[in-house]
């Protein structure tokens, strides 16, 4: 039936075109570039009040680049992002500077800022001569965060660099100008999910929580869960259609037992169950026949075993018969009384007596009989297969090439609620947010709870909203409030909330970290402000361009720097 | 590996410490065969080489059969960085331009390459990058990328099916898959042992102990 067939869309990316800056960039002050750095995505911009650059990031593309393919395409290097067009044909030639949710090759994150840098039109000379807001992972490591710095300030020469965290942006785009609320924000990407409790305008660093699963998780659970359904689709299932699916025609339960009580029924599973039409491939099963001549071959074979068959019968007939009128000959001789050459034959043929005679003749001619039976039998049923064979059924080509769909659009999203599914020992999101609930006082347990707000772009299944309120219910006390906030645009609010934050301290030094804070207090230091993480001011060993210098260096005592790292 | 060396050969000026990303003071760097030091470079001969072209502006074709070209190329933009080139809009030309806002003669210094010898040549993990923060002198009640993992969860886990993802009651002892009809049973039963192992490992079920 045609109903809920879809087809994949396949879609591939098309070149960003390199923009040109435009007056914008050349005003007075120098424009802040603000970068969204997201495992899944990078979303570059400008940051200017107005309409010119336009308020949307100008750049969006996959955090992944890819050497040409083959190896052998000199000169064009390694390609980033929107320029990849497809990404399966490549997929094993993709690298990402990230490892989780945070850069660890900064190789690949400079190729990245090129691609960036070069596609917003940047033209300064020598160096990048614009402030950069970049985000950062919650409770980035100072190491990475010390490349980070490294790379921005030494190679692209920027003036001044604020790092952010990107849940931290999308929250304060979607409250009004309060800056001294309190709240929950739960933020599932790519790589991992956050929930992360606001007190009174500033994170609580130390209560934060990760789950290490997000997006690609569910991508790669779902691929697994089709492969092992489909074993001869096994290449036409890519990451790229599994991604598809999930943002297309997956949701999240509400309740998720009952949910898979009505799946049980067969009405419901024929009503919901999206058939993914896969392109047609001529190879079934991996045979390049198609079914009526695989069934030729085989008749084929069968009539030529059958042949070998009854020519070797007839042969052994002929030689049994042969032996058998032998046998009877010398038998003969013995009847006649021809003793003598009886006996002669006897020892020839290695026989001892007449009686072993008598019997071997017996064997030699019930063997023959049988030969002749069968032959004869052979024959008749040659006639009978050859009149007998009926074609198989054809069968729906169609529905061969369907992927279908049922319960694992569900079962996928829900590896964030139930870690379990994919053997994950860390609690899901309801567990970590009582978890983290239970940290505090109760009345401070109320104010985060009417506050809660979902972002993310894994966050984007349809009943997402309702499985938090849902989950939330059943874990606050009888009758008490909550409320529960979904991200306007859960995927690019964090980088609208960076150009928001941006523009609002264009002009504030308390919040920029300059060239020369760099050079003087190390690439892992941080300026706090409301969407930052919190400094813990321990000094990591400069990375030195010998590695006998590496160990020399002093570490930084941090023992009285914990008091200035607790969060206000 | 040989392949490389050729390159590096070529880039001996001391100027562009960028370009030979192969250790201008090792002593492969003489072209000779840096007999062990090829041996110990085997495991990071991709990190580096893909590294290579990460280089962009001015190595962007570092071909290993053609030494000589690449090496001619190289000297070519050894002017082109001299003169900083007027950015072009169009399309990436096989000879590619370096790009103006860069400095060219960047290092990373987490990245072993040329500057940190033998010891550390490739880019840490999150796993090392972890370990070595765990060593440093954190307070308590500081946050830092581990602490703030999320606990294991304290409540029993549901069981569902393998195969349908619906509620399972019940296991199968020969494969230790979950199953809830009696149809998934004998689904099961007909499988080969390659899915089976799939979706155990898909639960990391999977264990070598008997």
């Amino acid at each position: 039936m045609a109903a809920n067939v879809f087809p994949f869309r396949d879609a591939r990316s098309a070149p960003d075109p390199v923009l040109e800056a435009g007056p914008v960039a050349h005003g007075l002050l120098p424009v802040p570039l603000v970068l969204d750095n997201g495992s899944f995505q990078v979303r570059a911009g400008w940051a200017c009040p107005g309409q010119d650059p336009g308020p949307e990031p100008r750049l969006q593309f996959r955090a992944v680049c890819a050497r040409g393919r083959g190896g052998a395409r000199g000169g064009s290097g390694p390609q980033v992002g929107n320029a990849l067009g497809s990404l399966e044909p490549l997929r094993w030639m993709l690298r990402s500077p990230f490892d989780r949710n945070v850069p660890v090759n900064l190789e690949l994150q400079e190729l990245l800022l090129d691609y960036s840098f070069q596609h917003l039109g940047v033209s300064s000379q020598g160096c990048v001569d614009h402030p950069i807001v970049l985000t950062e992972a919650v409770c980035n490591p100072l190491y990475s965060r010390q490349m980070m710095s490294e790379l921005l300030f030494e190679c692209y020469g920027i003036p001044k660099v604020a790092y952010g965290i990107d849940s931290l942006f999308s929250f304060y785009h979607n409250k009004p100008k309060n800056s001294m609320c309190s709240g929950l924000i739960i933020s599932s990407g790519y790589q991992c999910t956050h929930v992360l409790p606001i007190l009174e305008g500033r994170l609580d660093a130390k209560n934060c929580k990760r789950i290490n699963l997000g997006g690609s998780q569910a991508a790669g659970y779902l691929q697994r869960l089709l492969q092992l359904k489909y074993p001869g689709h096994l290449a036409a299932i890519t990451l790229s259609r599994m991604e598809e699916i999930l943002h297309e025609h997956s949701y999240i339960a509400e309740d998720y037992v009952e949910e898979l009580h009505k799946w049980r029924c067969p009405d419901y599973y024929e009503n919901n169950v999206h058939k993914m039409q896969l392109p047609f491939s001529s190879k079934l099963l991996g045979s390049t026949l198609t079914s009526e001549e695989k069934q030729e071959r085989r008749q084929q074979q069968l009539r030529r075993l059958q042949e070998l068959n009854a020519r070797r019968r007839e042969e052994k007939l002929q030689l049994d018969q042969e032996r058998l009128d032998r046998l009877l000959y010398v038998q003969e001789l013995l009847e006649d009384g021809q003793m003598d050459q009886f006996h002669k034959a006897l020892i020839e043929l290695n026989m001892d007596s007449p009686e072993e005679l008598q019997s071997y003749i017996q064997k030699l001619s019930s063997a023959v009989e049988q030969a002749k039976q069968k032959i004869l039998q052979a024959e008749v049923n040659l006639e009978v297969d050859v009149v007998d064979s009926k074609p198989e059924p054809v069968f729906n080509l169609a529905a061969y090439h369907q992927l279908f769909v049922g319960t694992e659009r569900i079962r996928a999203p829900e590896i964030i609620f139930q870690p379990s599914l994919i053997g994950e020992e860390q609690a899901g999101i309801a567990e970590t947010l009582q978890y983290i609930l239970d940290r505090y006082p109760k009345d401070v347990q109320e104010t985060l709870v009417q506050n809660v707000f979902l972002t993310g772009g894994n966050t984007m299944y349809p009943g997402m909203k309702a499985r938090m309120e849902k989950e939330l219910l059943e874990m606050r006390p009888f009758q008490s409030s909550f409320q529960v906030q979904l991200a306007s645009n859960p995927v690019l609010d964090a980088w609208y909330g960076a150009r928001d934050w941006a523009l609002d301290h264009l002009d504030d030094n308390e919040v920029w970290i300059t060239r020369k804070e760099y050079e003087e207090k190390g690439g892992e230091y941080l300026k706090e402000h409301r969407a930052s993480n919190i400094y813990v001011p321990i000094r990591l060993p400069k990375q030195a361009s010998r590695s006998s210098d590496a160990q020399a260096s002093s570490k930084g005592s941090a023992a009285g720097g914990g008091g200035a790292g607790e969060q206000a | 590996m040989a392949a490389q060396i050729p390159i590096v050969a070529t880039t001996s000026t001391p100027g562009i410490v960028r370009n030979s990303k192969k250790r201008p003071a090792s002593p492969s760097h003489n072209g000779s065969s840096g007999g062990g030091y090829g041996a110990s470079k085997k495991k990071k001969v991709s990190a580096s080489s893909f590294a290579q072209p990460c280089l962009s502006p001015s190595t962007m074709i570092v071909r290993p059969p053609q030494p000589r070209g690449t090496g001619i190329s190289m000297e070519a933009m050894n002017e082109n960085k001299v003169v900083p080139s007027e950015f072009s809009t169009g399309p990436v030309e096989k000879a590619a331009k370096p790009l103006p806002f860069k400095d060219p003669n960047f290092v990373h210094s987490g990245h072993g390459g040329a500057v940190a010898g033998k010891k550390n040549r490739t880019w840490k993990n999150l796993k090392q990058i972890l370990a070595s923060e765990r060593a440093l002198p954190w307070q308590l009640n500081d946050p830092n990328y581990f602490s703030i993992d999320a606990p294991p969860s304290f409540k029993p886990a549901k069981k569902y099916s393998d195969v349908s993802g619906l509620l399972a009651n019940y296991t199968d002892p020969q494969s230790k898959l979950r199953f809830s009809t009696i149809e998934e049973f004998s689904y099961i039963r007909r499988l080969p042992s390659d899915v089976v192992t799939g979706y155990l490992a898909l639960r990391k079920a999977t264990s070598i102990v008997p």
